[in-house]
């Protein structure tokens, strides 16, 4: 069985102006299933760009990187789509969540590029938004809900496709101290019930939730340990 | 990503951007309105005119008779022994001699009104009937009766009633004629319709207006078959009679129609050019504000890719968007077209609704909105998902 994520001397540049920016400088990692990753960094360590990557959202330069067994680095756009819909969850600092719909048809999003039937779709959203406690807020548009409701609808959304991977950008940087406890908790919760996560974040206190710390610096694994 | 669904999003949209969406359609829905209005309008009088001209009579010729470049005069002994000779091509001829002349009937003075000098034939040659009295008879012709038949505009405007007019005398530059019938009402009994006219016997005419000369005939020819042939014996007697064809023109209906078809023939060219026209600044409207769509809404196609929208699900949906927005101000055009020919344009000219133009004009519409929502749905899906999800 192949590593869940798999990335062998990944290089990424990109121009700024007149000057190449090394974002990522042969960055080696393999992820297994089931693991809970954080990867921490201060600003323009290359981490955003590392979670474009594993996300499936850009291109790499250099490198290979192999996401369930397959190179990710040889398909088109449309493949790309296809697995950032059916293996990748992604949760924002920004939620983004779309402000015109409702709660339940933010969730069924994901559905909807998959395909799924109408029944189908609804039924699985709707569990989603059970599981993160939303199950009375199915019909409320973001503006109606709090902070915390709303990441939670994102991460319902992450949730729906029954993805490998759970991505989530500095999941808890848009809220307060309480919100953002409940989130990582949710998350913990989440990990312990078989999901994989990768979580990136510039608060160590947020890393040390994980179980495995990855470290990157000016585009470069610096350290990669277990959390006790 | 399915059809229905990408229609549902599209018309969310849509609600959510009534105030202008409806400013963008503007351009279609006037486009497409004006199309209909204006082929309407068209095909309605194009239909009126016609039915006029018909109801002249497909069989008839007008000879018209100029007298220039000749010292010749044609009498009207002479063009009825003429016809005579050709009975199978001219079945009647009405002779006209037209002038104005100031009517007079006890104190009441009136001087708009046709006098046309004329012989018995004008009844069938021009479809015109006597309601009240008589018409004017060969025997009026040969003894020069002062008698005439009046059109009820002249009935309107000199008398209280038709039973006063009928037998009365009128007097036309002094002289009294006694009114021995009234013509049938066709245009409403209107001062200068052509209800507004005095029949009077050819030969009085001709001594009247101190002229013998005939202005114009009117030949009735049995079978419209007959038409194109009878135009022929009649030029080659006028030319023969005067030595020359500029002196006369004769003058046939279907020419007439054949005119007026190729003019209703560039008037919808004409017609078809500005609704092109007026569709294609209305699609530019289109594809302007659905530009401004795409750029604010970046962030929203940023997260549906990183979703996992194709760039095809993308494309589907500004592309949908697009056609719905023309699709619906092409059906409000077809409305207001339909509604505009039937409450506005029926008072003018009978209603015509084209079903040809109705389709035509709202498939316009829809392949407006395809063609010019291509480029907004073009650059919506070829946004970077990392770049869209990064704006604000």
């Amino acid at each position: 069985m192949a590593a869940l994520v798999e990335m062998k001397n990944l290089k990424k540049t990109y121009k700024m102006g007149e000057t190449y920016v090394k974002a990522l400088d042969g960055i080696d990692l393999t992820i297994e299933k089931d693991e809970f990753v954080s990867i921490i960094g201060p600003s323009g360590s290359g981490k955003s760009t590392l979670m474009n990557m594993i996300g499936c959202l850009d291109a790499l330069d250099e490198g290979t990187y192999h996401l369930e067994g397959i190179d990710v680095s040889e398909l088109s756009g449309n493949k790309l789509a296809m697995i950032r819909s059916t293996k990748i969850g992604f949760i924002f600092q920004g939620f983004n969540l779309l402000s015109k719909l409702t709660a339940l048809e933010n969730v069924e999003m994901p559905l909807i590029y998959q395909n799924y039937s109408h029944k189908n779709r609804k039924k699985k959203a709707i569990e989603a938004l059970e599981k993160v406690g939303l199950g009375d807020r199915l019909h409320h548009k973001p503006t109606e809900l709090s902070g915390g409701q709303q990441q939670r609808v994102a991460i319902a959304r992450a949730l729906v496709a029954d993805p490998p991977i759970i991505l989530a950008d500095e999941p808890t940087g848009n809220l307060d101290s309480k919100s953002g406890k409940e989130i990582m908790d949710m998350l913990v919760d989440l990990h312990k019930q078989g999901n994989t996560i990768i979580l990136i974040t510039h608060d160590t206190y947020i890393a040390n939730t994980a179980r495995r710390k990855i470290v990157l610096k000016d585009g470069k694994i610096t350290e990669d340990v277990e959390v006790s | 990503m399915g059809f229905i669904l990408a229609l549902k999003m599209a018309i969310a949209s849509i609600i959510s951007n009534k105030g202008r969406t409806f400013l963008t359609m503007l351009g279609v829905i006037i486009g497409v309105a004006a199309v209909i209005a204006a082929t309407g309008f068209a095909m309605g009088s194009t239909a009126s005119i016609t039915s006029s001209i018909e109801g002249l009579g497909a069989n008839t010729l007008t000879v018209t008779l100029y007298n220039k470049g000749t010292n010749r005069d044609l009498s009207y002994d002479e063009f009825i022994e003429f016809t005579e000779e050709n009975a199978e091509y001219i079945e009647a001829v009405s002779p006209t001699v037209t002038g104005n002349a100031t009517i007079k009937y006890e104190t009441e003075s009136y001087d708009n009104s046709q006098i046309i000098g004329t012989n018995a034939a004008y009844e069938i040659v021009k479809d015109s009937h006597v309601q009240e009295g008589r018409y004017i008879l060969d025997l009026d012709l040969e003894f020069r009766q002062k008698i005439a038949v009046i059109g009820t505009a002249v009935v309107n405007n000199l008398f209280d009633s038709k039973e006063e007019a009928l037998g009365a005398y009128i007097k036309i530059d002094g002289t009294p004629f006694k009114v021995v019938g009234i013509l049938d009402e066709k245009e409403g009994g209107q001062e200068g319709s052509s209800d507004d006219v005095i029949l009077i016997p050819l030969t009085t005419a001709q001594r009247m207006f101190s002229s013998a000369k005939i202005n114009n005939f009117t030949i009735l020819v049995p079978d419209s078959d007959l038409v194109n042939e009878t135009v022929v014996i009649l030029e080659t007697f006028l030319t023969d009679f005067y030595g020359t064809d500029d002196s006369y023109r004769v003058f046939n209906q279907a020419m007439v129609l054949d005119t007026l078809s190729e003019v209703t023939n560039s008037l919808a060219l004409i017609l078809g050019g500005i609704a092109v026209i007026s569709l294609l600044v209305g699609g530019i409207g289109i594809m302007n504000i659905m530009l401004v769509s795409v750029t604010e809404r970046t962030r929203e196609i940023g997260i549906r890719k990183a979703i996992g929208a194709k760039r095809s699900s993308i494309m589907t949906q500004f592309i949908i968007e697009a056609v719905v927005v023309t699709g619906l101000g092409g059906l409000t055009g077809v409305l207001i077209g339909v509604l505009s020919i039937q409450l506005i344009i029926s008072r003018f000219v009978p209603p015509i609704i084209d079903t040809t133009w109705v389709f035509v004009s709202f498939g316009f519409s829809l392949v407006i909105g395809l063609v010019f929502g291509i480029f907004p749905a073009l650059k919506a899906a070829n946004l970077n998902p990392i770049e869209a999800l990064r704006s604000e």
